[in-house]
C-alpha cells in the first residue's frame, strides 16, 4: 500500500504539492513555517496564489478533466462491447476493467459538474455491475455534487489509490492493443492513472476464480503483498517439561487430597511431550517477540491447562462435540458483546448502557481483594497467599464493571484471568482489574469508536481495532500505542492474534483480510474475497489456516503459507459474528445472528488442502459450499454472539434471547 | 415527507415539496425552488451518509435492526449533536394515512399523562440481565428441551403431512439426530435407489416417555397427571409420539364409553386439551380421528355408572368447550369444520323424542359453546318442543328420577344460554305471555332470568361460555371453571345434588356489619353414614343435613374446631372426615360458579362410596360479593372417622377428586 501511495504522489506535480502545503501552512496560520518553507523551496507568493481559487479541494484534481461529457457513456459501452465480443477464455479477465472504469467516469462527470451525466450513466450501466460491487456504487451514487466529494471515505480510497487488477499477460495484451487502436482518450486516461494491472504468466481465469477473490474496495491483492514469508508456525512451549517436573512435586505435596496424579500419569505423559519437541520449521524462534518473564503462577496455571488438555475428547465427523449454551434473558437488544476466559470459568458480557458484566461460570464466586490494613496482616510468606488475599466474603456471581460512556464493542480476558480488557464507542479502551474491580488504565489513542479489541495469547500485549481505519498494537504497561497498522481503506471491524503472538489479523469493512507482522508493523499478507464487512477472524490451532466470516454470510478459509483463498463454506443467510476451532483443531464452529450454529470439518477440508499441489502465482480451486459442514443447530430466536471450546473441548455458546419477534 | 422516486435504487432524493414544507415549519415562508433543490440534495446526502454509519453501529451490536440509539451514534462519530429525545427501546410505529388525495407518513406517538406520571411514583423496573445455562447438544444430538427450538417446526410437520413424498427427498441431514456416517461409507459402492419407508421408530427414551406419560395421565396421582399434562401441553419435540398419543386417546374413549368409566374419559380429554395447547405441534393431521372422540364424550347416551349421581355433565361441558377449541383452531374453507360439527349437533336435535336426555344436555351444550349466532339458529326454534319434553320429565309424576335430573339440568342449561341472546333479542318491556307463546314451557323461567339480567347492573351472566374463545378452557391445570347463571343472593341447594352444595352470599342474607360476629356455616354429615359392608348401592341421598349456625366468636361447638379469622378474606373450611389434607379444601369460588360439585367415584368392585362433608364457613361481613363454595372429597374408604390421625401420606385413600370439573 505504500508503495501504491508512492506511485499516487509521484504522479502528482511536485510544486503543485508544495503549494498545497503552503496554503495549509497559511490556513492555520503558521506564519514562520510558511515563510521557511518558501525560502527553502524558492517559490514566490504569486505561485501560491494564483492556485489559491481552488482551495484544498485541488488535491482532488485528478479528476480535473476536459473531456467531452457526451463521450463518456459512448466510450463505456465500447469498452463493454468489446469485452463481450473477446475470446471466452480473456472475457472474464477483461470484464475486471468495467467496473473500475465505470467508477472512474462517474468521479470524473460529478467533479466536472455534469451531474445530470453522471446519474445517466450510473442509472444506466450500474445495475449490470457484479452484486459485490452494489453496495459501493450505491455509496457512490450518493455523490452528486463536487463538494460532496471532499471528505467522502470510498472516493478518498478510489482517488488515492489504484485499482488493482490481475490479469493474464495475454489478456493485457489484448486489452492493450484494443486501447491503441481506438484510441479514446477517456478511457485511455482513466486506465492509465487509475488502474493498476499484476500481470502473471499462464492461462487467464474463468469467473469463479475471478470472483471468489475479488470483491474488496481496490480490487484484488497483488502478488507482491503476498510474498514475504510468514512463520506461522507454533514455536516448541519453553520446557514445560523442565519446570513441570518441580513444581508438580510442589503441588503433590500441598495437594494430598488429588488422587488422580500418581506417578503414572507422568511416564504417560512424556511421549506427549517428546511429541511436541520436534521443532516446527515456519515457527518464529521464541526470542522474536520479547514476553515478560513467566511468573510461578503462570506456570502453575499452564501444567493445569495441559494436564486438563490430556483429558480432552479428540472431536471429529464422528465424535460431534456436547454444547452447552448460555443464553442472557432479558437482554432486550442491550448485548453487544461477550467473552468466556480460556479456562472457561468466567463470562464477560459488554452492554450497549457502557456496562460491562461479569459473570462465573464455576461455583467458586468472584472474590474481591481485601483492603490494605487486612492485606498487610497476611504473612506474605505463606504457600496460599493468593487465596489469603482474596476476601471470601465478597463473593458474588456476577458484577459490573462501570466507566466506559457508551456502547461497549468488545471485551477480553487476559490469559491469567486477572486482567480483562474492554473497548467501546467513547474512543477508549479500558484495562479492569478482576481482583479489586476497578479500573486500572483508560488507553485513549484511538479517535473514534473501538470495533475490537483481543489480548495476545501469551498476555501482556493486545490489539484493538477501530472506526478511524487503524488498527494498534499495545501492551498493557505502556499508555501509548506499540505499533500503529495503517492501511485499511475503512472501518478495521475485527483483530484476532496468531497464537504465537507474532501476527495480528485484521478484517475490514474495505472487506480484506491483513496479516501485520508485530514486529516490523507492516503487512505480510493481504487477502481479497469477501463481499461484505468482515466480523470475525479465528486461527486454527496449527496457525497455518485463517477462517474469517462477516455479514456476506461466508465463511472463508486462507492458507497464511501463500495467502491463498481455500474455501468458502456457505450455509449461513445472516452476518456471523463468531468464529473458533475446537482445542484439537479438527472442528470450526461459527454463530449467526440468523439463530443458527454450525459445525465444519476442518480435518477433512485441510487434508483436501494439503494434497493439492499449490504454488505462489496461481490459486489454487477454492472449495465452495456446505460439502464441509457437519451439524446445524438452531436455537430459540437467539443470535450468538460468542463461542467458546473449553480445554476438554465442550463447546459453550453465548446468545441473547429475543422475546420480541417470536 | 418524500416522495420516492419509485424503484430508484442510485440517487433517491428529498423532493422539492419536502423541503418546502420543512422550511414552512420553521418559520421560512418562501423558499426559491433552487434553494429547495440545492437543500434537497444536500440534506438527502446527508442523511444517507449518516444512515450508512448508524448501519456499521448496528452491525456492531449484533444486531439486525436499526434502533434510534444508532443514528445518535452515527451523529457522534462525526462530531453533530445527537437527536436528544429520541430513545426508544421499541422499533417505532411508522404510519400511512392518506386521505383528499394526500398520501402522509407518520410517527404514531401516544399522549402521556403527566399526572399519571407523577401518581406512579415506582415504576416497574425491568428485569435484569440473567443468564440461563442448557444444553443446546449433547453428543451432537440436539436435546428437545424447552429452551431448544421444536426439532421439527410446525410448517414443516404441515409440509410432511401434505406431501410426505418431500421428506423422503431430503437428505436427512440435520432431522435424524444420529451421525449419518454409516451411509456416507457406501456411497462409493454401486447404489441402488430404493424409495425409503418413512420411519417412525421411536426411541427408547420415547418409549419410555410415553409409557411414564400415558401411566400419568390416567393414574391416580393428581400431582402426577398435573405435570404429564403439563409436559403434554409445552414440551416441543412430541410430534415423533402424537400419532401415538392420539391412538391412546381414541381407544380410550372407546374402551370406557363402553365400560362407563366417567373418570378415565375425563383423563383422557385433559390429555386432549393439553395436545391442543401444545404450541409446536401440528394436530391436523389427526382431527379425524380426535374429533369422534371427543364428540362422543358430549352426546354419548351413558357415560357413567350411575347416570343419577356423577357428574357427566361436567365432561359434556368440557368436552363441547374442547370441540369449540378445535373448531376455532382448525376451522378452515376447506375442510368446513365447524359447519359439520355444527350440522352434526344439529341432526341430534332433530331426532326429537327418540334422543336420549343426556344426550339432548350434549348436543345443546356443544352448540352452545359455538357462539352465539349457532345459538340463534340452531337453539331457539328449539326450545318449545325441547320445554315440552322435559315438562313431562319435570312436572309428571310417574318420571324416574335419572330422567327428572336430567331434565332439570337441561332446562337450566337453556336458561343459562339463551337468556343473554334473548335479552338482545327482545325489547325491555318483557311481557309473561310472549316468552310463554313463544318458548312454552320453558318460558316462565326465561321469562324471569331474562328479567333478572336486565335489571342486574353488571352483566355478569354475559355467556363467557357460549364465546367461542379458548379463554375459559385455557388452564392447563386441574380447574375446569363453569359458569353458569344463577342469582348470587340465594344460599341455594342443588336439587340433582342433594345436601352436597352449599353456595351461598353474605349480601343476601347474611349482613351483619360487625366483626365480632362470626358466621358458621357447617354442613355436617350425620355420624351413621359408614357402611362397611361393600355395596354398590349409594346411599347418599338424605343420608346428609346441613346445618346452618350464626354463632358467636367465643365458641365453637362442633368438632371443627378451626376457626379461621381474617380481615379480609373468606375462608371456606372443607372438613373431610378423612385426613387428607383439610387445607386442600379451602376454597373461594366466583360468584357465578355454581352447582356443579358433584362427585364420582368410579366403579369400584370393593368398598363403599361415601361422600362425607364437614364444613365450617367462616365468613366476614362486610365484604364483596363473594359466595363461597366447599369442595368435596370423595373418599372411598370405609371408616373415615379413624383415619382422621393418620398421616395422609401414609394413607393414600383412593382419593378421586373430581373437582377440577367445578
Amino acid at each position: 500500500m505504500s508503495n501504491s501511495q508512492a506511485q499516487s504522489q509521484s504522479t502528482m506535480d511536485k510544486t503543485q504539492l508544495l503549494s498545497n502545503v503552503l496554503r495549509i501552512l497559511k490556513m492555520y496560520n503558521l506564519k514562520e513555517t510558511e515563510e521557511l518553507l518558501k525560502q527553502e523551496a524558492k517559490i514566490t507568493d504569486d505561485i501560491s496564489n494564483s492556485s489559491q481559487e481552488s482551495g484544498v479541494n485541488s488535491v482532488l484534481t485528478g479528476y480535473k478533466s476536459d473531456g467531452d461529457p457526451e463521450t463518456y457513456e459512448e466510450s463505456y459501452l465500447e469498452l463493454k462491447k468489446f469485452v463481450e465480443v473477446s475470446l471466452d477464455i480473456y472475457k472474464h479477465e477483461l470484464s475486471t476493467i468495467l467496473y473500475p472504469v465505470l467508477v472512474h467516469m462517474y468521479l470524473e462527470l460529478v467533479y466536472n459538474g455534469h451531474t445530470e451525466k453522471a446519474m445517466n450513466l450510473m442509472k444506466r450501466f450500474g445495475p449490470e455491475q457484479d452484486f459485490y460491487y452494489q453496495e459501493d456504487l450505491r455509496k457512490l451514487a450518493l455523490v452528486i455534487k463536487k463538494e460532496h466529494m471532499n471528505g467522502n471515505e470510498l472516493i478518498d480510497t478510489f482517488k488515492s489509490n489504484q485499482f488493482i487488477i490481475r490479469m493474464s499477460r495475454d489478456t493485457y495484451s489484448l486489452l492493450k492493443r484494443h486501447l491503441q487502436d481506438k484510441k479514446a482518450t477517456v478511457l485511455l486516461n482513466i486506465i492509465h492513472e487509475h488502474l493498476y494491472f499484476d500481470m502473471y504468466e499462464g492461462v487467464a481465469r474463468n469467473k469463479s476464480q475471478i470472483d471468489s477473490t475479488s470483491g474488496s474496495v481496490i480490487g484484488e491483492a497483488t502478488r507482491q503483498d503476498n510474498k514475504v514469508k510468514v512463520y506461522y508456525g507454533i514455536p516448541k512451549v519453553p520446557d514445560i517439561q523442565t519446570l513441570a517436573a518441580p513444581v508438580e512435586d510442589e503441588e503433590e505435596g500441598t495437594e494430598q487430597d488429588a488422587p488422580d496424579k500418581p506417578k503414572k500419569k507422568k511416564a504417560k505423559k512424556d511421549p506427549l511431550f517428546s511429541k511436541k519437541t520436534k521443532c516446527d520449521p515456519n515457527a518464529p524462534s521464541l526470542d522474536r517477540i520479547p514476553f515478560p518473564e513467566l511468573k510461578d503462577n503462570d506456570k502453575l496455571e499452564k501444567l493445569r491447562a495441559f494436564r486438563e488438555a490430556t483429558k480432552r475428547v479428540t472431536l471429529g465427523s464422528e465424535t460431534l462435540p456436547s454444547i452447552c449454551c448460555y443464553t442472557l434473558l432479558n437482554a432486550n437488544h442491550t448485548v453487544t458483546c461477550a467473552e468466556i476466559t480460556e479456562d472457561s470459568s468466567m463470562l464477560a458480557v459488554g452492554f450497549s448502557d457502557s456496562v460491562v458484566k461479569v459473570w462465573t461460570l464455576v461455583p467458586q464466586k468472584l472474590k474481591a481483594m481485601k483492603n490494605a490494613e487486612q492485606l498487610q496482616e497476611i504473612n506474605i510468606e505463606a504457600e496460599d497467599v493468593f487465596v489469603r488475599m482474596m476476601d471470601e466474603r465478597s463473593g458474588k456471581t456476577s458484577r459490573s464493571l462501570f466507566g466506559h460512556s457508551g456502547s461497549v464493542y468488545s471485551v477480553s480476558f487476559s490469559p491469567d484471568r486477572t486482567l480483562l480488557l474492554s473497548c467501546a464507542e467513547d474512543g477508549t479502551i479500558r484495562l479492569w482489574s478482576l481482583q479489586i474491580w476497578r479500573c486500572l488504565v483508560v488507553y485513549k489513542g484511538h479517535m473514534y469508536p473501538v470495533w475490537d479489541v483481543k489480548f495476545s495469547p501469551h498476555g501482556y500485549y493486545f490489539a484493538s481495532a477501530s472506526h478511524d481505519r487503524t488498527a494498534r498494537l499495545w501492551a498493557t504497561d505502556h499508555y501509548q500505542p506499540l505499533r500503529v497498522f495503517a492501511g485499511h481503506f475503512s472501518d478495521v471491524d475485527c483483530i484476532q492474534f496468531h497464537p504465537n503472538s507474532n501476527y495480528i489479523a485484521t478484517g475490514s469493512s474495505d472487506r480484506r483480510v491483513c496479516l501485520w507482522d508485530c514486529l516490523t508493523g507492516n503487512h505480510v499478507r493481504l487477502m481479497t474475497g469477501h463481499k461484505s464487512p468482515i466480523y470475525s477472524l479465528a486461527f486454527s490451532v496449527c496457525g497455518r489456516f485463517l477462517a474469517s466470516a462477516g455479514s456476506d454470510c461466508k465463511i472463508l478459509i486462507w492458507d497464511l503459507a501463500h495467502g491463498h483463498l481455500v474455501a468458502e463454506l456457505t450455509g449461513h443467510d445472516k452476518p456471523i459474528h463468531t468464529l473458533t476451532f475446537s482445542r484439537c483443531g479438527n472442528l470450526l464452529a461459527s454463530g449467526s445472528v440468523d439463530c443458527k450454529l454450525k459445525l465444519w470439518d476442518f480435518t477433512k477440508l485441510a487434508e483436501d488442502t494439503s494434497s493439492e499441489d499449490v504454488n505462489v502465482s496461481h490459486n489454487p480451486d477454492v472449495k465452495s459450499g456446505d460439502t464441509y459442514m457437519l451439524r446445524s443447530f438452531a436455537t430459540k430466536n437467539s443470535p450468538l454472539i460468542h463461542l467458546h471450546f473449553t480445554r476438554r473441548n465442550l463447546l459453550l455458546a453465548v446468545a441473547t434471547f429475543d422475546g420480541s419477534n417470536p | 415527507m418524500a416522495k420516492l422516486s419509485d424503484g430508484d435504487i442510485y440517487g433517491t432524493t428529498f423532493s422539492i415539496e419536502s423541503m418546502k414544507i420543512i422550511a414552512e415549519s420553521i418559520g421560512i415562508s418562501n423558499l426559491p425552488d433552487d434553494a429547495a433543490k440545492e437543500l434537497a440534495d444536500e440534506v438527502s446526502y446527508r442523511i444517507k451518509h449518516i444512515i450508512q454509519d448508524a448501519a456499521k453501529i448496528m452491525n456492531h451490536s449484533k444486531r439486525i435492526k436499526l434502533v434510534p440509539s444508532d443514528v445518535d451514534a452515527a451523529l457522534k462519530m462525526k462530531n453533530i449533536e445527537p437527536q436528544y429525545g429520541f430513545h426508544s427501546a421499541d422499533p417505532l410505529p411508522f404510519r400511512f394515512a392518506s386521505g383528499g388525495g394526500r398520501e402522509l407518513h407518520f410517527i404514531e406517538e401516544k399522549e402521556v399523562d403527566l399526572n399519571d406520571l407523577i401518581q406512579n411514583l415506582n415504576p416497574k423496573a425491568p428485569l435484569d440481565v440473567t443468564l440461563r445455562a442448557h444444553w443446546l447438544c449433547i453428543d451432537g444430538v440436539q436435546p428437545t428441551i424447552p429452551e431448544n427450538p421444536p426439532p421439527v417446526a410446525k410448517e414443516m410437520q404441515k409440509l410432511e403431512s401434505v406431501d410426505p413424498i418431500n421428506k423422503m427427498n431430503k437428505p436427512n441431514k440435520e432431522t435424524s439426530g444420529k451421525p449419518t456416517t454409516g451411509k456416507q461409507k457406501l456411497r462409493n459402492v454401486e447404489t441402488v435407489q430404493i424409495k425409503q419407508l418413512a420411519t417412525h421408530e421411536l426411541s427408547v427414551e420415547q418409549q419410555l416417555y410415553y409409557k411414564e406419560i400415558t401411566e400419568a395421565c390416567v393414574g391416580s396421582d393428581e400431582a402426577r397427571r398435573a405435570e404429564a399434562l403439563q409436559s403434554l401441553a409445552s414440551d416441543p419435540g412430541l410430534h415423533e409420539m402424537l400419532p401415538r398419543m392420539c391412538t391412546f386417546i381414541i381407544e380410550g374413549v372407546r374402551v370406557n364409553v363402553v365400560q362407563n368409566n366417567l373418570a378415565l374419559l375425563i383423563y383422557l380429554m385433559r390429555m386432549v386439551k393439553a395436545l391442543l395447547d401444545n404450541q409446536s405441534l401440528f394436530l391436523e393431521k389427526y382431527l379425524h380421528e380426535l374429533i369422534p372422540a371427543v364428540t362422543t364424550c358430549i352426546v354419548s347416551k351413558q357415560l357413567c355408572m350411575r347416570p343419577e349421581l356423577d357428574n357427566h355433565w361436567a365432561l359434556r361441558d368440557f368436552a363441547s368447550r374442547l370441540m369449540a377449541q378445535i373448531c376455532k383452531n382448525f376451522n378452515t374453507s376447506t375442510n368446513n369444520i365447524q359447519t359439520r360439527v355444527t350440522r352434526m349437533f344439529t341432526n341430534a336435535l332433530h331426532q326429537g323424542d327418540k334422543l336420549p336426555l343426556s344426550s339432548l344436555y350434549g348436543a345443546i351444550e356443544g352448540l352452545s359453546e359455538l357462539g352465539t349466532e349457532v345459538i340463534k339458529t340452531f337453539i331457539l326454534p328449539h326450545i318449545k318442543s325441547i320445554g315440552a319434553r322435559i315438562e313431562n320429565h319435570l312436572e309428571g309424576t310417574m318420571v324416574s328420577n335419572l330422567d327428572k335430573i336430567a331434565s332439570s339440568h337441561v332446562k337450566q342449561l337453556i336458561v343459562k344460554v339463551v337468556t343473554p341472546i334473548i335479552k338482545t333479542l327482545k325489547n325491555p318491556p318483557d311481557q309473561f305471555d310472549d316468552f310463554k307463546a313463544e318458548y312454552g314451557y320453558l318460558g316462565f323461567s326465561l321469562y324471569y332470568s331474562v328479567v333478572k339480567a336486565r335489571t342486574q347492573p353488571t352483566p355478569t351472566t354475559t355467556p363467557s361460555s357460549s364465546n367461542m374463545t379458548a379463554s375459559c378452557i385455557t388452564s392447563v391445570g386441574a380447574n375446569i371453571s363453569r359458569s353458569i347463571p344463577q342469582t348470587p343472593t340465594i344460599i341455594q341447594q342443588q336439587t340433582s345434588t342433594p345436601s352436597r352444595t352449599i353456595v351461598m352470599n353474605q349480601s343476601g342474607r347474611v349482613t351483619t356489619p360487625t366483626t365480632s360476629q362470626k358466621i358458621v356455616f357447617v354442613t355436617q354429615r350425620s355420624q351413621t353414614q359408614v357402611n362397611q359392608q361393600p355395596t354398590q348401592q349409594p346411599q347418599l341421598q338424605g343420608s346428609q343435613n346441613t346445618v346452618v349456625k350464626i354463632m358467636s366468636n367465643t365458641n365453637s361447638n362442633n368438632q371443627a374446631q378451626k376457626i379461621v379469622t381474617g380481615q379480609q378474606k373468606l375462608v371456606v373450611v372443607g372438613m373431610p372426615n378423612s385426613s387428607s389434607s383439610a387445607s386442600a379444601n379451602v376454597h373461594t369460588v366466583n360468584t357465578q360458579s355454581g352447582p356443579g360439585i358433584q362427585g364420582t367415584t368410579p366403579n369400584s368392585s370393593g368398598g363403599v362410596t361415601t361422600t362425607v362433608n364437614q364444613n365450617n364457613v367462616i365468613n366476614q361481613s362486610g365484604q364483596p360479593p363473594y359466595s363461597l363454595v366447599q369442595k368435596s372429597v370423595f373418599v372411598q374408604q370405609p371408616q373415615p372417622q379413624q383415619q382422621q390421625q393418620q398421616k395422609p401420606k401414609e394413607q393414600p385413600p383412593q382419593v378421586d377428586d373430581l373437582s377440577h370439573l367445578v
